[in-house]
């Protein structure tokens, strides 16, 4: 199976690119008007103001702030008076561990019944599993958190807080799993991914085009691996990104979890304006590649996307 | 091994009779929930609580539910549960709404706009719902509340807001599907005013299912956000209740075995957020699903 | 000898909305020899698409196939079906059927092991959708050839697809191996579609309405396609279709199905003879309604089948076609209207399901 033409995928990635780019553009200037309208003028704190000679209008405080954050200027913490970037850059990288593990889990989770409802109706295992999801689904994730660490505690005496120097190192990375279990199974979007794949997937055996595949004698997960289970996997991933975010917030909170998460709600109580405005600009760039990986795969995929 | 029975007079059944079993449980079910919800909301209004949820009982610690004089036992304080999960609704009945109000009418507008203007207004309304969708909630309104206030009615205004991309995608695509059927042009034809179209043909006749339906899901977000929230210790603060706080302040306790008061209100989160899903994609199976036949 | 033969052919599909079966195959039995074209012909809703997609196991539906015989070269590939439904009559009509799909489907697709696509082909209406829209033409036709021939590697299996794509007379093979289906007209993809069936060199063909969907001058053009294939490798094949013009340059026999069954079947210059004496008072309704020159020169009115098809779901009581038929006598009023009319032979080959016309 051929890809398409190199050279219109690449136009086309191209305009994908400069839509995200648009959209982080916006992105900004979310922060900035939140920032700008904010009783106790936090602009200032950030150092865009009047006094290094930046103009008074809403625009010129814009420019200035968006060529600061351009250059990786994000201020320095009103609590710990460190450089913002970098820590988040440190942080980050956990929660996005979290995050991609957390999603790989609930897709792990939610395959095996999408797919075996689709191929198979309704059936009771089916059925069972679909409202077990439902029920996951509502659970709160941080009283789920307790459960989960209670279990370790007295069944596997483990005690699962990630602090920044693990004492047991070749145990820590097993550590790390648990909040993985946790925003995995209790991050609310397993019962939409279910029943997405499982829609499209059903939506796609019903093709005429699989039809001809058994005609033909041809396996027919071949034929609708594409359409059936690639793009809406994808597609159902990249949507739940966000959510999976704002899980990691709470989950990182239960579980000491050194992450940008956890240093948002720190910095919200402190009113820490350049952390809480770095997590925001850095988690939205997140779910913005995400997305654009998510096209990515779409074009390559599909042979009319790229005759645009 | 599968059965198929003839029926002995053969007509067209009427919904309640062909519908999925299952997903008239479901909705039977979630409209328990939000009947439940209803009436504790209005108890707790009127103040008709068993106890005063504040009243700390230090002989009744940690009783069990069930005990005499307290239906759903006392937390670690002696207070009674009960009267505390009831005036935790306080907490996210009105902001919920207030959200679900925003996305609601915000999200059809602009749904209107992209579908019925189309062209310019579509890409600006596809532009706006997908910078919405970049954030992650939780992360935008932590900004909101280091920016302005703790305040519940502010975070479910952005809540609202970042509803909004939903519904105005529901709405246009309504569009989209009458206008492939060559209704909106058969109104025009007949000469019927823009706003009589839109009101009520396009939003009356044919949203008002996906809407209530996008609704009673709101609302389960919505509930989702203020119990995150107050978990966080952003929402209601002590002594007053609500379902997040209290799951905090019982946490201490759980590692230490016990388990009821932060229980408790975690299992009412559960029951209430199923129920609202359950009764908002039952709905959705019912009116909205392809008609199995 | 008989290449296929389906005996007795029951497929119901159960409507959950109103609680009954849609009775599509309702006993349809056909027969096609070696070599020969079997054209099937019937309106809509007639059952000839299921009964031909329940010989290839390829019914999708709940509960499908659920009595009959299915001979393919000696094979039953309904073998075992008994064991897997359970059917209750009364009154001579089916009121419930238990059936284990899941069984009856593993069983079903072991049977079809190795048949479907090498030694049973089928093409398909609107073969722009019945392409698959993410694979090259070429990637398609050549999994057919790596799966069903002896040309294993991925370059002799382009050699062949390519000289498969010269046979079926598309233009520019060499392109159109590397094209997508949306890329292609309706004909194209049709052509490639039968390209694939056949590369496999199956022992039956069967044709589902291949040309429906398709521009009238491309529609004689894939006729001629099948023509010219039938005379080159003298092929087997069944062909669906509503259009009697299509179905009459092609068959060498004709079966017309009405209502689940087949009603007549023979020769075609017996079976599509206008104003014939023994023939099917559908049949005649049917060769009638076809506008010929000199009606549309005289501007005669056309000449419609009065009545509507029948609901599969409540099946009347006796010959499926009393209500329509405007050659009743009183002499069978009394046995159309309670009796169903066997499917007798009249002469050697030709076949009648008509109470004027039984013995």
């Amino acid at each position: 199976m051929k890809l398409s033409a190199v050279k219109p995928v690449s136009r086309v990635l191209v305009r994908e690119l400069a839509v995200t780019a648009l959209l982080l553009a916006g992105v900004s200037v979310v922060v900035f008007a939140i920032l700008y309208l904010a009783p106790g003028d936090p602009l200032r704190a950030l150092g865009v103001s009047e006094a290094q000679g930046v103009p008074r209008t809403w625009h010129g405080q814009y420019a200035a702030w968006f060529a600061r954050v351009l250059q990786g200027d994000f201020g320095a913490s009103f609590r710990t008076g460190l450089p913002v970037l970098p820590e988040l850059a440190r942080v980050g990288a956990n929660t996005l561990y979290l995050t991609l593990g957390a999603l790989a889990l609930t897709l792990a989770i939610a395959v095996p019944i999408a797919v075996h409802a689709a191929a198979h109706g309704d059936t009771a295992g089916n059925t069972a599993a679909t409202i077990a999801a439902y029920i996951v689904s509502a659970v709160p994730v941080f009283w789920f958190g307790y459960i989960v660490v209670y279990v370790f505690i007295h069944q596997f005496g483990m005690f699962p807080l990630i602090s920044g120097t693990a004492t047991r190192q070749q145990h820590a990375w097993l550590y790390s799993l648990v909040p993985i279990l946790v925003l995995g199974t209790a991050s609310g979007t397993l019962s939409e991914m279910v029943r997405h794949l499982r829609e499209e997937l059903s939506r796609v055996l019903a093709e005429d085009y699989i039809r001809t595949a058994r005609a033909k004698g041809a396996p027919v997960w071949r034929h609708a691996f594409k359409e059936g289970f690639l793009i809406p996997a994808t597609e159902i991933m990249s949507a739940k990104i966000p959510f999976l975010l704002g899980g990691a917030v709470i989950v990182e909170q239960v579980f000491n979890w050194p992450g940008m998460g956890r240093m948002a709600w720190q910095a919200a109580q402190d009113r820490d304006f350049p952390v809480i405005m770095g997590v925001a600009l850095v988690a939205a760039a997140f779910v913005r590649l995400g997305n654009l990986a998510q096209r990515v795969v779409f074009t390559a995929v599909n042979p009319r996307a790229s005759k645009e | 091994m599968r059965r198929y029975v003839q029926a002995e007079n053969v007509y067209a059944l009427p919904l309640l009779q062909r519908a999925n079993p299952l997903d008239l449980v479901y909705v039977g079910y979630g409209l328990a929930i939000v009947a439940l919800v209803f009436v504790s909301y209005l108890i707790g209004t009127l103040g008709w609580l068993p106890h005063d949820p504040r009243a700390m009982n230090v002989a009744l610690i940690n009783a069990a539910p069930f005990t005499p004089g307290h239906l759903l036992g006392t937390d670690f304080l002696g207070r009674d549960l009960q009267s505390r999960l009831i005036l935790g609704i306080q907490a996210y009945f009105l902001p919920g709404l207030l959200a679900i109000a925003i996305s609601l009418v915000g999200g059809s507008v602009l749904g209107i706009l992209a579908g019925y203007r189309g062209g310019g207004w579509e890409i600006l309304v596809s532009y706006f719902s997908n910078l919405l969708d970049s954030f992650p909630r939780l992360v935008l309104i932590l900004l909101v509340i280091a920016a302005f206030k703790p305040d519940i009615y502010y975070v479910m205004v952005v809540v609202g807001i970042t509803g909004m991309p939903v519904i105005a995608n529901l709405v246009a695509g309504k569009i989209a599907f009458l206008r492939q059927k060559s209704f909106i042009e058969a109104a025009h034809a007949l000469g019927l005013p823009a706003h009589t179209v839109i009101l009520k043909h396009i939003l009356w006749l044919n949203c008002r299912a996906p809407l209530v339906i996008q609704a009673t899901l709101g609302m389960a977000e919505a509930i989702l956000i203020e119990t995150s929230l107050s978990y966080l210790g952003f929402g209601v603060q002590e002594p007053t209740p609500s379902w997040g706080n209290m799951v905090q302040a019982g946490s201490n306790y759980f590692l230490q075995g016990n388990f009821w008061p932060s229980t408790a209100p975690a299992l009412a989160i559960l029951a209430t957020i199923l129920g609202f899903q359950l009764l908002g994609d039952g709905l959705n199976n019912l009116l909205e699903g392809k008609r199995r036949a | 000898m008989m290449l296929l033969s389906i005996e007795n052919l029951r497929t119901y599909f159960y409507s959950r909305s109103r609680r009954a079966f849609v009775r599509s195959v309702d006993g349809a039995s056909l027969a096609l020899a070696r070599g020969e074209t079997l054209g099937v012909v019937g309106e809509s809703g007639s059952g000839k698409t299921v009964a031909a997609l329940s010989a290839a196991g390829l019914v999708s539906g709940s509960p499908g196939v659920i009595g009959g015989r299915v001979e393919f070269d000696s094979r039953n590939l309904l073998d075992g079906l008994e064991g897997y439904v359970k059917v209750e009559e009364r009154d001579a009509r089916v009121m419930a059927v238990e059936k284990d799909e899941r069984g009856w489907g593993k069983r079903a697709e072991s049977l079809m092991a190795g048949v479907r696509g090498k030694e049973i082909a089928m093409i398909f209406q609107n073969p722009r959708a019945a392409l698959n829209p993410y694979a090259t033409v070429g990637a398609q036709l050549v999994e057919a050839i790596r799966l069903h021939t002896k040309w294993k590697s991925k370059s002799e299996a382009k050699e062949r697809a390519l000289h498969w794509l010269e046979r079926v007379r598309i233009d520019s093979p060499r392109l159109r191996f590397d094209n997508f289906p949306f890329g292609m007209s309706g004909g194209m993809c049709q052509r490639a579609m039968i390209a694939m069936a056949l590369c496999a060199e199956p022992s039956l063909l069967i044709a589902d309405e291949p040309t429906t969907g398709l521009d009238a001058t491309i529609q004689a053009r894939i006729v001629e396609l099948l023509e010219e294939l039938k005379a080159e490798t003298a092929i087997t094949t069944l062909l669906i279709s509503h259009d009697i013009s299509v179905i009459r340059r092609i068959s060498d026999r004709v079966a017309v199905m009405y209502a689940g069954t087949v009603v007549e079947s023979g020769a075609a210059s017996q079976v599509l003879r206008p104003h014939a004496a023994e023939q099917h008072p559908y049949t005649a309704a049917l060769l009638a309604s076809i506008p010929s020159a000199e009606a549309i020169r005289g501007k005669r009115e056309l000449r419609a089948i009065e009545g509507e098809v029948p609901d599969t779901i409540d099946r009347p009581r006796g010959c499926r076609f009393y209500g329509r038929c405007n050659r009743v006598t009183d002499a069978v009023r009394g046995r159309c209207a309670n009796l169903e009319p066997p499917l007798a032979e009249l002469a050697p080959g030709h076949k009648l399901r008509c109470w004027l016309h039984a013995a």
